[in-house]
């Protein structure tokens, strides 16, 4: 028989069980060992709580479920005053996966574990607003972009506001935050229910073949590869061009009306929406919006992005022509600077692009087109990625204290339009 | 004449900004009866507490493994696993491997020959023929 992976069963939320058939959970067990401060009963009782789930004895779990184990304690921020509906069987305080998930993300004791276990219930799973993370992953979103935008715009003043939208995308677009909840190792439940533990991702599934349009966030249309091959099943899924134009007006308005994503979401919309609600969480409990930014420099804007591979010129040549007029620079001429077997097949070309004497950039290419484009970008890269050396703060600076020193930034008139 | 973005995702530096400790759980199982327990046992009764408190970050779980030997079963946030089996040793030696699941990446170990990992393009750059001059030209 085909054994069943391990993830497979966290994923369905069967908890490991001993021969007993009750699960043991050793944090649950630390929550009360620590929490008081008779400290002799405490560590007895952990030994022989793990000693004493033997098959004969299978009362053992209402001595590790006692109501002494969720009395708050000092060292870990194991308090909670509101239970949450979705988990009638297992409070946040009782799940080893959540508290371990807090201790991993450096969280501080401030930082309750019912937020972080509301932050992981997406609306799809529970519609309740005032227990699903909507409401947390909204502010978190604000929080986000607030810091996400300040830095990239101290950090590259020139940057044309395509690349700046894009960057901010590969920051904290869902994608970006998907991998960042998936890097902190938080795993989602196979379907949201009661017996759920709430240290894992609970949301509500998008059926297979559900076209991505009609999800919340979701763009384009999935195709489902035949047998893992490249090739798109055409004859049982048409294109959303199709779909679209073979539904009747009422359909239309139907569609329309009906609110999307209200059902169902996919993974990485939740887990983006999850790492949105973390933040929130920071900001509401950990001290407000130096602990948010602390939090978000630390989690997500120290994630590595080229931002000058972002660039795609359509006609790069002409636009740094523009450039130089609009700088009042003379116009940008193309040197061929060296060259190596222009009539083999391996011709290379190194071409620099000067104004006056003013070298302002250079390109290599096999033909002298080429690198003349090349040369091109690469000059329009160094006046667009320009980047003050140092001495420049962040807006955010002055949030706490609004009469901290200053030092502005450039603000650039812009990218070139015509 | 417009410039158009590439979509990009950012990629995880860990450790550069925050650091995530890459084991999750750490599973311990031993037997109630065999004596290759023994150590394992009492490492559970005196050492685990303090370990897990010290390692907040890691799920731990205790369960009976009947008539094996005891292992330690560490899980990664890559998905990955490792096990240990921590028959006949003693409770310090145990500690020791449960420190070792503990640190590790969770990655297959893989020989490592460069001093440096890095995403960042090299600073010294990339030598080029065009631009050395003189004896340099033949100085890679």
């Amino acid at each position: 028989m085909r054994r069943v992976s391990r993830s497979t069963w966290d994923s369905l939320a069967v908890p490991r069980r001993c021969v007993c058939g009750n699960p043991i959970r050793l944090n649950d067990l630390l929550s009360s060992s620590f929490s008081t401060s008779s400290s002799s009963s405490s560590s007895s009782s952990l030994p022989s709580s793990v000693s004493t789930s033997s098959p004969s004895r299978p009362s053992s779990i209402p001595t590790i479920r006692s109501p002494s184990s969720l009395r708050p304690r000092a060292s870990r921020p194991f308090s909670t005053s509101s239970p949450l509906a979705v988990i009638p069987s297992l409070l946040p305080t009782q799940s080893a996966k959540l508290a371990a998930l807090h201790g991993r993300l450096g969280l501080p004791n401030k930082y309750p574990l019912a937020t972080l276990g509301r932050a992981l219930i997406d609306p799809t799973a529970e519609p309740e607003h005032h227990l699903n993370n909507d409401g947390l992953s909204n502010l978190g979103n604000v929080l986000l972009g607030y810091y996400a935008s300040e830095y990239l715009m101290v950090q590259y003043p020139r940057l044309p506001y395509e690349i700046l939208k894009t960057a901010m995308n590969g920051y904290i677009g869902p994608n970006a935050l998907a991998a960042v909840g998936t890097e902190w190792g938080v795993e989602a439940a196979f379907a949201p229910g009661a017996t759920v533990d709430p240290g894992l991702l609970q949301f509500n599934r998008v059926a297979p073949g559900t076209p991505l349009y009609k999800i919340q966030g979701g763009v384009g249309f999935n195709i489902p590869r035949k047998r893992n091959k490249m090739v798109p099943n055409f004859e049982n899924n048409p294109s959303v061009d199709a779909e679209l134009a073979a539904e009747t007006p009422e359909m239309k308005a139907a569609r329309e009306a009906q609110r999307p994503g209200q059902d169902a979401t996919t993974l990485q919309l939740a887990m983006s929406s999850f790492v949105r609600a973390a933040v929130a969480g920071v900001y509401l409990h950990n001290g407000g919006l130096s602990a948010t930014k602390e939090f978000v420099h630390a989690h997500v804007l120290s994630r590595k992005l080229d931002v000058d591979k972002l660039f795609q010129f359509e006609q790069p040549t002409r636009e740094l022509s523009r450039l130089c007029v609009r700088e009042g620079f003379q116009q940008p001429i193309a040197r061929l600077e060296k060259e190596t077997g222009r009539y083999s097949r391996h011709a290379v070309f190194i071409v620099g692009v000067y104004s006056g004497e003013e070298k302002l950039g250079e390109g290599q290419g096999s033909s002298l087109p080429e690198a003349k484009i090349k040369a091109a970008i690469s000059a329009l890269k160094g006046w667009y990625l320009y980047s003050p050396v140092s001495g420049v703060d962040l807006p955010s600076k002055t949030d706490e204290n609004p009469l901290a020193k200053f030092m502005p930034a450039v603000i650039d008139v812009g990218d070139v339009v015509s | 004449m417009v410039v158009r973005g590439l979509q990009a995702v950012s990629k995880a530096q860990n450790g550069v900004g925050a650091f995530i400790l890459q084991c999750k759980r750490l599973e311990f199982n031993y037997c109630e009866m065999s004596g290759s327990s023994r150590g394992m046992k009492a490492f559970l009764k005196t050492r685990l507490a303090t370990f897990a408190k010290e390692n907040p970050g890691v799920e731990i779980v205790v369960s009976p493994r009947p008539k094996k030997h005891p292992i330690i079963r560490g899980s990664y946030i890559n998905k990955r696993e490792k096990v240990v089996c921590v028959r006949n040793l003693e409770v310090l030696q145990v500690l020791q491997k449960a420190e070792l699941l503990r640190d590790a990446s969770g990655d297959k170990i893989k020989k490592i020959n460069k001093p440096v990992q890095s995403l960042n393009d090299s600073v010294r750059g990339i030598w080029s023929p065009y631009h050395a001059k003189g004896e340099d030209v033949y100085k890679v």
